[in-house]
């Protein structure tokens, strides 16, 4: 047991923030304030992840043979607290090289490999998830969108809900029930799906968090070719099981949270407010909760990067990640008061983005069941 | 970074395991505390076995030292076993053998072990001090919250020798961090009290652990604990820096006060019972959350190390 970093993923650190001082542009904070999901965000993801490209630092952690550096788990969470922290500049991408890309190396044909891996680490396409529908959300084994064979094709109908960046992906990690008599996780199946394809239909829901933050996907009579099945037809629930390991700690929320804590700080500062017991202790224990979730985030990392099966450390890791990114958005429109009333204000678009932290990705509930059993070892009765 | 013992760190561990399966546990600390005493035995054995010395020996140090003293605390052990292998040793205090107490200068303190304290580690203002006592210096003073307790005697701010520049900082720093093991130890301890009651205890024709409800409420302190045990191993790895254990100690301890409140809570009357093995660890989370001047003044530490902010606290020897 030792908490050094090695001193090569510490330089990298400080290449990454030197590298990201001098590509960010001005106006980043504007742009980031909307999430990654944004039209700017989207697009200034393909010249931003190009560039990472280039370094050779996109998609460091896989493997040489797919065109990595077979960086470690240590040095791919480098990569991702810079990134997170800093409002992800990577955009939706960083699902395409945290999990997306690993899925099709561990499930893909040498056809999927050869086409989809190289483009994303280039950097220039944009993934989004098509998992939850409106009657399967933290139940997710109750998809019911048909994929049914026809020659070689799959026709797909059905409908998928919450969709994240859907609306600038060219493709849909989608999640499709391949057998129409298969109940819950039999007959479950993916598909690598060009979001252009005829019949898929794809419409925004208003939310309080953001405009187009939401979407819903219809597929009516959709016809995706065969060679789009990633891994066996009705295997498909381990494949999601193998991404989604990948996906719960995938953002460094904590790192985000942590950078605006100190943030808030300063401008408790400019305030007058620090030397105010409340305030002090306000942000002092906001901070504890963001070095909770960073410290069981890298327990998480640990065990990855031992390539163990991961464990219940894993919803420990989760839910610590929300609380941070929570208790951060609550002090900031606490301490800035009113000026946390202006839609944009910086309380504000933190706050947003923020606030879904506990429902997206699995909801918290479901992770403290998971901890109760596998953690806990409590009774199921 | 590595979260798993090393090879040498599981053989000190596995022989701290089986000391302490020998002299500690629920029901020692339950006959010790009857009579208020302090567990020599247990004391001596860890001396005799060298883990006092772990935090300056050869291959080993303050991580090691911490993660004795997580286990001790997790056995109930009644021994001031972290204020000599951790805060001692941060200071590069030389002390007799026997119980060591660790307070402020303040007139009118209360302190933990005081009573039956050889060596007193004194946090004086500008310099920590080193107090050798005589049996009846710290007369003792009974209290609800199970270690024995003794009135610190006057004019400590004077007495013994100075331990030199920087030592107050250095001692606070390692008190802190000697705090916040031992709460990881005893929180960890009260949960796993818990999860076995629940496990077996039945009611409305069901285990009670199978309740989501209760559930829930004990995965949000096992995520707790958790936490606080990897923020204070990290801490004590890294020499104990100011921030860190600033950070680890007021995390822990307010986390402290929830495992208190939440496993009495969930144990129902059995766990008010001498008999019942919660309150052996559970009581003890309310002096360690005082002591230091409690989770308020480990948080003005934080914001002032982090932030260089609340610097208008009372402080911890004030
Ligand atoms: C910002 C955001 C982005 C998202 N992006 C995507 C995306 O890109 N692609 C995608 O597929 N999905 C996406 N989702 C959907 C997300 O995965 C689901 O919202 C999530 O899985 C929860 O499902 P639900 O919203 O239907 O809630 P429900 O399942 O209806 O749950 C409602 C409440 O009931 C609780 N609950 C449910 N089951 C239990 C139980 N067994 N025990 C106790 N409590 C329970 C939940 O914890 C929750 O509090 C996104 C969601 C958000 C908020």
């Amino acid at each position: 047991m030792e908490f050094d970093w090695a001193p090569e993923d510490a330089r990298h650190r400080d290449e990454i923030r030197a590298f990201l001082a001098e590509v960010l542009p001005a106006d980043w904070e504007e742009i980031s304030k909307h999430g990654p999901g944004s039209d700017t965000q989207a697009a200034f993801s393909k010249t931003f992840c190009a560039r990472m490209a280039e370094r050779g630092w996109l998609t460091q952690h896989w493997p040489a043979a797919y065109g990595g550096r077979d960086a470690s788990a240590w040095r791919h969470a480098v990569v991702g607290e810079e990134m997170w922290a800093i409002g992800e500049p990577r955009g939706a991408q960083y699902m395409n090289v945290n999990w997306i890309g690993p899925a099709i190396m561990r499930f893909g044909s040498e056809e999927q490999k050869a086409f989809h891996l190289p483009r994303i680490s280039r950097g220039e396409v944009l993934w989004c998830q098509g998992f939850s529908e409106p009657e399967a959300g933290s139940d997710l084994v109750a998809l019911r969108t048909l994929a049914l064979r026809e020659g070689d094709e799959y026709v797909v109908n059905g409908s998928k809900i919450w969709t994240s960046y859907v609306d600038n992906a060219e493709f849909i990690f989608l999640l499709v029930r391949t057998d129409p008599e298969s109940k819950r996780h039999k007959g479950v199946s993916v598909l690598l799906c060009p979001v252009d394809t005829p019949g898929v239909e794809v419409r925004e829901i208003p939310s309080v968090v953001g405009a187009r933050y939401f979407h819903e996907v219809f597929f009516s009579d959709a016809r995706v070719p065969v060679s789009a099945l990633l891994g066996p037809e009705g295997e498909g629930w381990n494949v999601v099981n193998y991404a989604l390991q990948y996906e719960r700690v995938g953002a460094a929320r904590y790192a985000r949270a942590a950078r605006t804590l100190d943030r808030l700080a300063e401008l408790a500062r400019e305030r007058g407010m620090l030397d105010d017991p409340t305030w002090v202790e306000k942000l002092a224990e906001a901070r504890g909760v963001c070095e909770a979730a960073r410290v069981l985030t890298y327990k998480v990392i640990d065990e990855r990067a031992k390539g163990r099966p991961p464990s219940a450390d894993t919803q420990l890791a989760r839910v610590a990640g929300t609380r941070a990114d929570s208790a951060v958005a609550n002090l900031a429109v606490e301490l800035l008061g009113a000026e946390a009333l202006e839609y944009g204000s910086y309380a504000d678009a933190n706050f947003r983005l923020a606030m879904t932290a506990g429902v997206a990705v699995g909801a918290t509930e479901v992770q403290l069941n998971l901890i109760a059993s596998r953690f806990l070892g409590l009774p199921r009765d | 970074m590595d979260f798993e013992l090393d090879e040498a760190q599981q053989a000190i561990l596995d022989a701290v395991a089986s000391l302490l399966d020998k002299h500690a546990g629920p029901a020692r600390a339950i006959e010790l505390a009857g009579t208020d005493a302090y567990d020599h035995e247990l004391d001596a054995a860890l001396a005799e076995s060298g883990f006092t010395e772990v935090a300056d020996a050869e291959g080993a140090g303050p991580l090691e030292a911490a993660l004795i003293s997580e286990a001790v605390a997790a056995a109930g052990g009644m021994v001031s076993f972290p204020a000599r292998a951790l805060v001692a040793a941060g200071v590069g205090a030389a002390l007799p053998p026997g119980p060591v107490a660790v307070c402020t200068a303040l007139p009118r303190g209360l302190v933990r072990f005081a009573s039956h304290a050889k060596s007193l580690l004194v946090l004086a203002p500008g310099e920590a001090r080193l107090v050798s006592l005589e049996p009846g210096d710290c007369a003792p003073v009974r209290s609800s919250f199970a270690y024995p307790m003794g009135q610190a005697p006057g004019g400590l701010a004077a007495a013994g020798d100075a331990l030199g520049e920087g030592s107050a900082d250095t001692l606070v720093r390692w008190w802190r961090l000697a705090l916040a093991v031992e709460a990881v130890g005893t929180m960890a301890a009260c949960l796993e009290v818990t999860t076995s009651y629940l496990s077996q205890r039945r009611q409305f024709g069901r285990t009670i652990g199978s309740f989501q409800a209760v559930q829930h409420r004990l995965a949000e302190l096992a995520i707790q604990i958790e936490a606080s045990r990897w923020l204070v191993r990290e801490a004590a790895f890294q020499g104990a820096p100011a921030e860190g254990v600033a950070t680890a100690s007021a995390y822990a301890l307010a986390a402290a006060g929830q495992v208190f409140a939440e496993t009495h809570q969930l144990s129902g009357a059995i766990g008010f019972t001498r008999e019942h093995d919660l309150h052996v660890f559970s009581m003890r989370l309310q002096a360690l959350r005082i002591e230091m001047g409690g989770v308020a003044e480990h948080r003005r530490a934080v914001a002032r190390e982090r932030w260089g902010g609340g610097a208008s606290g009372r402080g911890v020897g004030a």
